[in-house]
């Protein structure tokens, strides 16, 4: 029997990875999701998540006393929260990457006001690719151009099938595109992985690179396109035949797409390998048409970057305590600025940097007080002096997301979700002004 | 019995981006990123039962996860921790000037510890909170 109190809301955005998938169907029931379809596991345990049967969902703000956490009103847990980062020298506003746009601009000003280092998550995933671009400019465009008209794609360092679950399904192997009628039959697919992933088990050719040596890869792909031929029986553990096969595949094809993962942001050289990626993409376009692109993890990271370069010039690791931006990666880097113990007040807002940081980091942090903005129970909320308890971003909030490609989406709400809670831009807002009031701005 | 000379790669895993979500504190996390997957070749030499709790250690510290076998093998030589406070216990924190640290491509060692516990996650990290 059809029952009448379902409400379905059609064309949902994902608020999971940088795929932004925005097809999602979602039933609710007295404001409790009942059904997902279209999502991947993943997206689809967010849903469920916000149901008011997870434990781990806050219901009030919390402040720690006596060393534990205590239930505390919002007065009380903004003004603790207000008070720390008035009376910070170097505070720490991270994070950013999953919540919206409206309210990352805020944290911008929360950043200015209190003088502190603003930093988002892709100061530990994608940061090199940034600073790559900055270096060496990007050839790029839009997962939708890619889906109609690539029939090469390459995956380099990085596993959608675990990651980015419908990837290859949306945007870049399975999917039938313009040009490319016969799906993943029109499409030659390449991966570039030490290991034997998921994704690499799907593909057309699997180059087993060894560990941190993608940097090498790159410069022999680039020599033998140059039409110089490899004094190295082997580079990066892969036989020159196979290189030049590989260069042969690549000058061959009418649209070719590099995407790339933390195999190559993560591993020892960093934004040099990214940007050797790009000039190698760059002198591709000299034979036919080859583009690049980040395969971005959090939903709103590539938003974070963006919205933050709009309000300060910078994308991330940006540093206000002489009252205007400076920018240095490596200096006013999250993990960096940590390592060097300077930072006394941690603001974090939609991250969870005790679970995601080097263990060494998360040390300095937690020697000092920490203000954890967050839904659910994590370690950082757990081990945090004040929990402000939010609305779930793209479930109970509307706000705008950028996906992997910067191409704004913007996100659904489909339930209200517990009485009391504030949206992270409500949150801003008012530490904003306690803050103000402090100062006397 | 251990293995000396494996290469650590940390990466994200779908199950364990599933646990993320349905909690992090909850013991499915656990159990979805507190393990080591092997290679077979490299898990025969260890010569234990698969699941038993092995102690790996870098240059930047050492964690006691549970060791199963990879699907996304073979790699010999290779070991896979999923993203995690397991893997960040090893992780190398520095990021040669640029910020980002490298999570990736450690030299390790491995070895089976007798009556080793695999802690679960904020008693892994509590141990920071002063």
């Amino acid at each position: 029997m059809i029952n009448k109190h379902v409400k379905t809301h059609t064309d949902v955005v994902c608020p999971f990875c940088g795929s932004l998938c925005d097809d999602l169907e979602v039933d609710v029931v007295n404001d409790e999701v009942v059904e997902v379809r279209n999502a991947c596991k993943i997206g689809t345990q967010i849903y469920f998540s916000s149901n008011s049967d997870n434990s781990d969902r806050y219901t009030s703000p919390m402040i720690r006393k006596d060393g534990e956490l205590h239930p505390a009103t919002w007065e009380e847990a903004l003004e603790k929260a207000a008070t720390l980062l008035a009376n910070a020298k170097r505070p720490l506003l991270y994070g950013w990457s999953s919540t919206e746009a409206e309210a990352i601009q805020l944290g911008v000003e929360l950043a200015e006001i209190t003088g502190g280092i603003l930093d988002n998550c892709s100061s530990i995933c994608h940061g090199p690719s940034i600073m790559a671009m900055q270096d060496a400019g990007i050839p790029k465009s839009t997962l939708g151009d890619y889906k109609n008209r690539a029939d090469l794609v390459i995956f380099w360092g990085c596993n959608p099938v675990h990651a980015h679950p419908r990837h290859l399904g949306r945007y870049s192997e399975f999917i039938r595109g313009y040009f490319r009628k016969d799906g993943l039959n029109d499409r030659f697919m390449v991966v570039i992985d030490p290991r034997t992933t998921h994704t690499a088990q799907l593909a057309d050719l699997h180059i087993k690179v060894n560990p941190s040596e993608d940097y090498e890869l790159f410069s022999a792909l680039r020599t033998v396109l140059k039409g110089i031929e490899l004094e190295e029986e082997y580079v990066s553990g892969i036989p020159r035949e196979q290189i030049e096969q590989l260069v042969e595949v690549m000058k061959s094809c009418n649209y070719g797409v590099i995407y790339y993962g933390l195999g190559l942001t993560h591993s020892l050289s960093h934004h040099r390998n990214v940007e050797n990626a790009i000039c190698l993409t760059r002198e591709l376009n000299d034979h036919t048409k080859f583009l690049i692109q980040p395969m971005r993890g959090h939903y709103n990271v590539a938003g974070s970057n963006i919205v933050f370069s709009w309000n300060t010039g910078y994308p991330l690791a940006i540093d206000f305590s002489r009252g205007y931006p400076r920018y240095n990666p490596g200096e006013y880097s999250v993990v960096p600025a940590l390592l060097r113990d300077e930072i006394d007040v941690t603001i974090v807002v939609a991250s969870d940097p005790v679970l995601n940081f080097p263990a060494a980091a998360v040390e300095n942090m937690l020697k000092h007080p920490l203000i954890s903005v967050e839904p659910h129970e994590t370690p950082t909320s757990a081990l945090a002096d004040v929990v402000l308890p939010v609305k779930i971003c793209g479930v109970e909030a509307e706000g705008t997301a950028y996906r992997m490609d910067n191409v704004p989406i913007r996100l659904r709400k489909v339930k209200d979700g517990p009485n009391g809670l504030l949206t992270d831009r409500e949150i801003m807002k008012r530490l904003i002004n306690a803050i103000k009031q402090k100062k006397n701005l | 019995m251990s293995l000396e000379n494996l290469v650590l790669i940390t990466g994200q895993q779908i199950d364990q981006g599933v646990a993320l979500e349905a909690g992090k504190t909850k013991q499915k996390y656990v159990q979805a990123a507190g393990v080591c997957k092997f290679d077979k070749e490299d898990f025969r030499k260890l010569g234990c039962l698969i699941g038993t709790p092995v102690k790996v250690s870098t240059e930047y510290g050492e964690v006691v996860v549970y060791s199963i076998l990879s699907e996304e093998a073979p790699h010999p030589g290779i070991i896979f921790i999923p993203a995690g406070p397991w893997a960040n216990q090893l992780v190398n924190p520095d990021s040669q000037g640029m910020g980002t640290p490298t999570y990736k491509g450690m030299k390790a060692k491995v070895e089976v510890v007798e009556n080793g516990k695999v802690l679960g996650t904020i008693a892994l990290l509590k141990k920071y909170k002063k």
